[in-house]
C-alpha cells in the first residue's frame, strides 16, 4: 500500500481530530505564555515577593504539592486508559478513565478549598497584583481541569456505551493528548507561581 | 513616484540607524539594571520563544506520525 492510498483509505498517520486537537494546544500555549510573561514581569519587577500589602499570606506549598502529584497520576491513569483501549481491554479502559476523572475531580475541589481559605486570609482578585495574577494564572489552569474533567466524563459516557474499541479510540486519544497536557502545564504553573 | 517613496523611506530609515537614540522610543528598555526593565526583558525572551517553540512541537509530532506510519507501511 503506498503513502496516498493510506491517505485515500481514511487510515491517515494522523487525524484531523488528532491535528484539530495538537492546533488547539498550540493556541492554549500561547494564551499561557502570555499570563506566565505577564507574571515574570510582575515578579521579576518587585523586590518583595508577596509584596508587602500582602506578606502575612502563606500559599499553602503543601497542599498544593499533594494536589500536584495526584494531578500526575492522574495523567499516569489517562495513559493507561489508552493502553487499555489499544490493546482492546474495554473493561480496564473504563477502570482507568473512571480512576482519572475521580482523581481530576479532586484536584479542583482541594484547589477550590485552598481558594476560598486563601479569599479568607485577604487575598483575592482585586487585592492587588499578587492576588489579581495569582487567580487569573491558576485560574486559568482551574478551568482548563474542569474543561478536561467534563470531556473526560462524555468520554466515559460514551465507554460505558461501548463506543471504544480497538479499531476506533480517536475519542480517547485526544481526550488523553489534552489531560496530558494539562497536567503537564500544572508543575510549570505551581513552581512558578508557589515558589518563584 | 512609487521609486521616489521607497527611496525616500529607505534613506531616512537608513539615516535613522545611524542615530540609535532617537529610535529608543521604549522607556523600560533604557535602563536595564531596574527590576521592572529586567521583568520586561525575560518576559519578551520568554514570550518570543513560543511561537517556535510550538510550531517546532506540532511539526514534530506531524512528522513523527508521518514516519511512523510510512516505517509499519516498510514492516
Amino acid at each position: 500500500m503506498t503513502h496516498s492510498e493510506l491517505e485515500f483509505t481514511g487510515n491517515r498517520p494522523l487525524s484531523n481530530a488528532k491535528l484539530g486537537v495538537l492546533i488547539l494546544l498550540g493556541a492554549e500555549t500561547m494564551l499561557f505564555a502570555g499570563l506566565i510573561g505577564t507574571f515574570l514581569v510582575f515578579r521579576m519587577g518587585s523586590d518583595l515577593w508577596p509584596p508587602l500589602s500582602h506578606a502575612n499570606i502563606q500559599l499553602p506549598r503543601l497542599v498544593t504539592g499533594i494536589n500536584t502529584a495526584l494531578l500526575i497520576i492522574s495523567g499516569y491513569t489517562m495513559y493507561l486508559s489508552l493502553r487499555a483501549i489499544q490493546n482492546d481491554k474495554v473493561k480496564q479502559l473504563r477502570h482507568y478513565l473512571i480512576f482519572t476523572g475521580t482523581l481530576g475531580l479532586l484536584f479542583l475541589i482541594i484547589q477550590g478549598s485552598e481558594w476560598i481559605q486563601l479569599i479568607g486570609k485577604g487575598l483575592t482578585l482585586q487585592s492587588g497584583i499578587y492576588g489579581g495574577i495569582f487567580y487569573v494564572l491558576i485560574g486559568c489552569h482551574a478551568v482548563h481541569v474542569l474543561g478536561a474533567v467534563i470531556w473526560l466524563i462524555i468520554v466515559i459516557g460514551k465507554a460505558i456505551a461501548g463506543r471504544f474499541s480497538v479499531d476506533r479510540y480517536i475519542g480517547v486519544e485526544t481526550c488523553t493528548i489534552y489531560w496530558i497536557y494539562v497536567v503537564a502545564l500544572w508543575p510549570v504553573l505551581y513552581f512558578l507561581v508557589y515558589f518563584a | 513616484m512609487f521609486r521616489q517613496i521607497v527611496l525616500w523611506v529607505l534613506v531616512i530609515g537608513f539615516v535613522g540607524l545611524l542615530f540609535p537614540l532617537i529610535v529608543d522610543a521604549c522607556p523600560n528598555c533604557k535602563n536595564l539594571d531596574e527590576p521592572i526593565a529586567r521583568g520586561f526583558n525575560w518576559s519578551i525572551l520568554f514570550m518570543m520563544a513560543m511561537p517556535f517553540t510550538v510550531v517546532g512541537v506540532i511539526g514534530g509530532s506531524i512528522f513523527y506520525q508521518f514516519q511512523r506510519a510510512n516505517r509499519n507501511l516498510k514492516v
